[in-house]
């Protein structure tokens, strides 16, 4: 599937892929730990590395409505979480353009 | 006219009536010897009810016009054009002082043109310097026949009164006493019978005197090339070997003249194509694959691309190739594997370069030939030559594991990426790194150096490509966009005339060119089904663009005939429509 581009963060702590093992975010870039995904505990993170972009979809969440991105592993394509493009109550909008990976989907490497 | 002023015919028309073109043309005093045309009955008309400007712009003075295509007439030897111009239109090229004048100094009649150049109207300054001149070479010819004396007596009454350029005086005195002065301030041959020498005079009077006075010689030739010039550089998509241009139509090369239809498609590989490159004469085409194969291609004469031979030996996918410069030996990486060098005409491996317990990532040549540099998996850089000795190896500034690197001023400074999204240009021997460093905000995928080593094209993570211009400070020059790329290594390159072209892979199937300088996107090629990883523009032929892709294939673009051939015979067309009718 061409030449994978894999980027390795400084770390010295991260969160890989539990799939393929790749990086997938630094514990520096985590904003919160207070989230909920589809399995469970979730967190959000301002940039993640090596991962690609679904479509953009609509979504209700107990938070409101937003239109989100799914995200998957750019090595495995394992969904991973979903990323903020667009969020429609004000309260919310500090989460645009950040990331949701879920906890089921990582392993952490370095601590 | 006839008249001593020089400045042409006086602005204000009389339109009207016949009455007073008669009075015009009896108080005007035409000398008899220009025969009026078109029978004895005619006269020639001045401008009457002519404008003063000419061109739909009304930028161009009538006169002037006429003046400079006279003297381009005159200048290409057509003396009874000439003539007859001057005198259907009323327009003198010069005043018949002016003609006297360079008759005289063609004639080297030193002191009759400078009598001559009272009558012309010049302002003080001006016409001193024009007589300096002439004297100046009048006191040469006086030196050259000997007569010193005379030479001397110019120097002193004629010259030095002009009381200008006193350091030119001077030299000239000194000129008297030793003739080697002469070759020392621009006198050494002189050509005395040849007529070149006052032709030279003229040229110097023609830079002192006013060009409405004298008109400058090839005037109308540097106009055109003027034009020529804007037009060349207004043509964004010139992409083309020819360089003269045609005064008929503007010159402007369409989009066909880039590489923009598939003309083969080359499916040999087995698996994914991850890396190709023409050799740099052009006359090769080597490709990589991620099932371990290497191809050599060989690219005839006529264009046409045909396979050459396989070289197996690599067990993990290729990711980079390299053409020697002599295009004699191929080097190739397996991913975190070995390098191995080929020869190319015998099609076998010369040698397997490898580090015990690590992977090598990437190869590229030494300018010599003889040696090559590879990233290695403990972040390392390794500098090895042909006979398999690892001569060097590096570990300070640390490069990533996506081991891009280019090789810059003859072997002396690296390219490496120390960073994801930082590349910085090492001195090899000193291993120090410029201060000067490129920083991006995305990480940085790959890279390429065009042929020049003066520019650096910058392949992003955020789908967008850099050009940073590295010949002193790096600047961020350029952005391109338009291509997509989420996933994988995507290659792009310079090509086409004069590198002025930026190509690019896409994860969207299709090839993109951009106009290098404007940013300009040009249509992109679609053909492939699958990711094309890399491209490669063949550096002896600016139309001939490699593709390869996901889909197992390569496409070589080249141009499409079909809009050419139209072309051709429109032109074709025109140019004998000119032929037939007057223009």
């Amino acid at each position: 599937m061409g030449l994978i581009f894999v980027e390795t963060l400084p770390g010295p702590k991260v969160f890989k892929c539990k799939l393929c093992k790749v990086d997938s975010a630094s514990l520096d870039a985590i904003i919160s730990k207070d989230f909920h995904g589809r399995y469970g505990r979730a967190y959000l993170f301002k940039t993640v590395v090596n991962i690609s972009l679904g479509p953009n979809e609509d979504r209700e969440f107990l938070t409101g409505r937003h239109t989100v991105n799914d995200i998957y592993c750019s090595s495995c394509q394992q969904i991973l979480g979903w990323r903020y493009e667009k969020a429609y109550d004000e309260g919310q909008k500090y989460k645009e353009g950040m990331f949701i990976l879920e906890k089921a989907m990582l392993m952490k490497a370095g601590w | 006219m006839g008249a001593e002023d020089d400045t042409g015919p006086p602005s204000k028309r009389v339109k009207g009536s016949s009455f007073v073109l008669e009075n015009f043309l009896r108080s005007s005093s035409l000398p008899g010897s220009i025969v009026p045309l078109g029978g004895p009955m005619a006269r020639p008309l001045p401008s009457q009810g002519k404008e003063d400007f000419i061109g739909s712009k009304g930028v161009i003075k009538r006169v002037e016009f006429i003046r400079i295509i006279t003297k381009t007439l005159y200048s290409l030897g057509y003396e009874k054009s000439g003539k007859a111009l001057e005198e259907e239109s009323g327009v003198h090229l010069h005043s018949s002082a002016v003609i006297l004048f360079r008759k005289q100094v063609l004639d080297r009649n030193w002191d009759e043109s400078i009598t001559t150049l009272q009558k012309i109207r010049l302002d003080g300054h001006v016409r001193n310097s024009a007589s300096f001149l002439i004297l100046e070479y009048k006191f040469f010819d006086l030196l050259e026949k000997g007569r010193v004396m005379d030479a001397l007596r110019t120097l002193r009454s004629e010259i030095a009164p002009l009381n200008i350029n006193k350091k030119r005086l001077h030299q000239l005195s000194s000129c008297i006493i030793s003739s080697s002065q002469r070759g020392l301030i621009g006198w050494a041959n002189l050509d005395i019978d040849n007529g070149k020498l006052q032709l030279k005079l003229l040229d110097e009077l023609q830079k002192v005197i006013p060009p409405t006075v004298m008109i400058p010689e090839k005037r109308l030739e540097t106009l055109v090339e003027q034009a020529l010039s804007v037009q060349r550089e207004a043509c964004f998509f010139h992409n083309s070997l020819e360089n003269a241009l045609s005064l008929y139509t503007d010159h402007l090369c369409g989009k066909d003249q880039l590489p923009s239809k598939t003309l083969q498609i080359l499916q040999v590989h087995e698996d994914e194509i991850w890396f190709l490159q023409f050799s740099y004469d052009g006359k090769c085409l080597a490709s990589s694959s991620n099932d371990g194969s290497v191809i050599i291609w060989e690219v005839h004469e006529d264009g046409e691309v045909s396979f050459k031979c396989t070289l197996k030996g690599h067990q993990k996918p290729v990711v980079m190739i390299a053409w020697s410069p002599d295009g004699r030996y191929l080097l190739s990486c397996g991913m975190e594997e070995v390098v191995r060098c080929w020869d190319v005409d015998q099609a076998e491996c010369l040698r397997v370069f490898e580090k015990h317990g690590l992977g090598l990532l990437s190869c590229v040549w030494y300018p010599d030939g003889k040696k090559f540099f590879s990233g290695v998996t403990d972040r390392s850089i390794s500098l090895w030559d042909l006979d398999g000795n690892e001569v060097e190896n590096w570990k300070g500034h640390q490069t990533t594991k996506n081991s891009e690197m280019a090789v810059a001023k003859d072997g002396k400074q690296i390219i490496i990426m120390c960073k994801e999204t930082t590349i910085l240009m090492l001195d090899w021997e000193t291993k120090t790194a410029e201060p000067r460093l490129i920083e991006e905000d995305h990480t940085i995928t790959s890279f390429s150096l065009s042929r020049d080593e003066n520019f650096l094209l910058v392949n992003l993570s955020n789908q967008e490509i850099h050009l940073w211009s590295i010949a002193s400070t790096p600047t961020l020059v350029k952005k391109y966009q338009g291509h997509t790329r989420s996933r994988f290594v995507i290659r792009s390159c310079f090509g086409g005339f004069e590198q002025s072209f930026v190509a690019s892979g896409s994860e969207d199937s299709q090839v993109y060119i951009w106009h290098k300088q404007t940013g300009e996107l040009v249509q992109p090629l679609a053909g492939h089904s699958g990711a094309v990883n890399c491209v490669s523009w063949n550096p002896g032929n600016p139309y001939m663009l490699a593709s390869g892709s996901d889909d197992h294939t390569i496409r070589i673009w080249g141009l499409n005939r079909v809009n050419l051939k139209r072309k051709d015979s429109l032109s074709n067309g025109y140019v004998n429509h000119c032929n037939g009718t007057a223009n």
